[in-house]
């Protein structure tokens, strides 16, 4: 009773602030919702006993994800968007109506019949007899995916190297920086 | 008790209001944070799944997602800033280079 009751408040939780990242007009406005959403997951993951990606959730979504989206937010100091008439394009639209159509397909698919597959010897009881959830994850993460692991951290340094590149002031031929073209 | 398929439609809302978001709106920080939004919903897929099934592979997948997440906030914040710096604005309706 108690995990319902959790499912549903975190469920309408996520739903409406996922409606108000992308409904609000005000950038600063979406991140904090954005940040209320990834609470509500972690809150989420903790339900289903996924104690380690919870923590990692909040750390690292919630606490230097969107702060650093709060760094570009305020350094860009921008107003609150203009409502605009929508411009919507063929290819928008395509694309909208392939999701809600994989949409449709999921939705008739979990209506004929339960999701089902090849069950796993690593149900709650047998990871709590193996020492926790945080314990079985680092067990799998350093042996089985030992390799994919190291990748990542080549992919975390080649995006640092990126994103010095990108963001560096641009010199013109003789020296002097660009000018800000908002100014 | 919950079950797997109120997950999954909870992600699918999740990530039907990201792609409305990457769609729709101006702003390309929104259009960034939608995506972030999209990548959660694969993130709950992955771990309702792993509850599902008793197996742990889909939590370890979720480190990997959060990992390329951050690495494309990181990137594509450098380019906002960049792009920024040189037109003045992050409207997606001036910023057509891309566009053929």
């Amino acid at each position: 009773m108690t995990q319902e009751l959790v499912f549903l408040a975190f469920a309408a939780l996520i739903a409406l602030c996922s409606m108000m990242v992308i409904l609000s007009r005000n950038a600063v406005v979406s991140a904090i919702y954005l940040v209320g959403d990834l609470f509500s997951l972690a809150g989420l993951y903790a339900s289903m006993d996924a104690h380690f990606v919870a923590a990692i959730q909040v750390l690292v979504y919630a606490g230097a994800i969107v702060v650093l989206f709060m760094f570009v937010i305020m350094l860009l100091n921008l107003g609150p968007d203009q409502r605009q008439h929508l411009q919507v394009s063929a290819p928008e639209v395509g694309v909208l109506a392939l999701t809600i159509i994989g949409f449709l397909v999921v939705g008739g698919m979990l209506l004929l019949g339960q999701p089902t597959g090849v069950t796993g010897p690593l149900t709650a009881e047998a990871i709590e007899n193996a020492g926790g959830n945080t314990y079985t994850v680092g067990m799998v993460l350093f042996t089985k995916y030992l390799w994919p692991f190291e990748l990542a951290s080549m992919l975390i340094l080649l995006a640092i190297i990126a994103a010095i590149v990108i963001a560096k002031k641009e010199q013109n031929k003789d020296g002097d920086t660009r000018r800000l073209a908002h100014g | 008790m919950v079950s797997i398929d109120h997950y999954l439609v909870l992600a699918t809302f999740m990530f039907l209001c990201g792609t409305l978001g990457v769609l729709f709106r101006r702003n390309l920080l929104m259009v960034l944070m939608s995506i972030e939004l999209m990548l959660n919903a694969v993130n709950l897929v992955f771990v309702s799944g792993s509850r599902m099934l008793g197996n742990l592979d889909g939590q370890v997948m979720v480190f990997f997602i959060i990992t390329v997440a951050a690495c494309e906030a990181g990137v594509g914040l450098a380019m906002v800033i960049a792009l920024f710096r040189r037109y003045g604005t992050v409207d997606t309706n001036f910023l057509r280079i891309l566009r053929g």
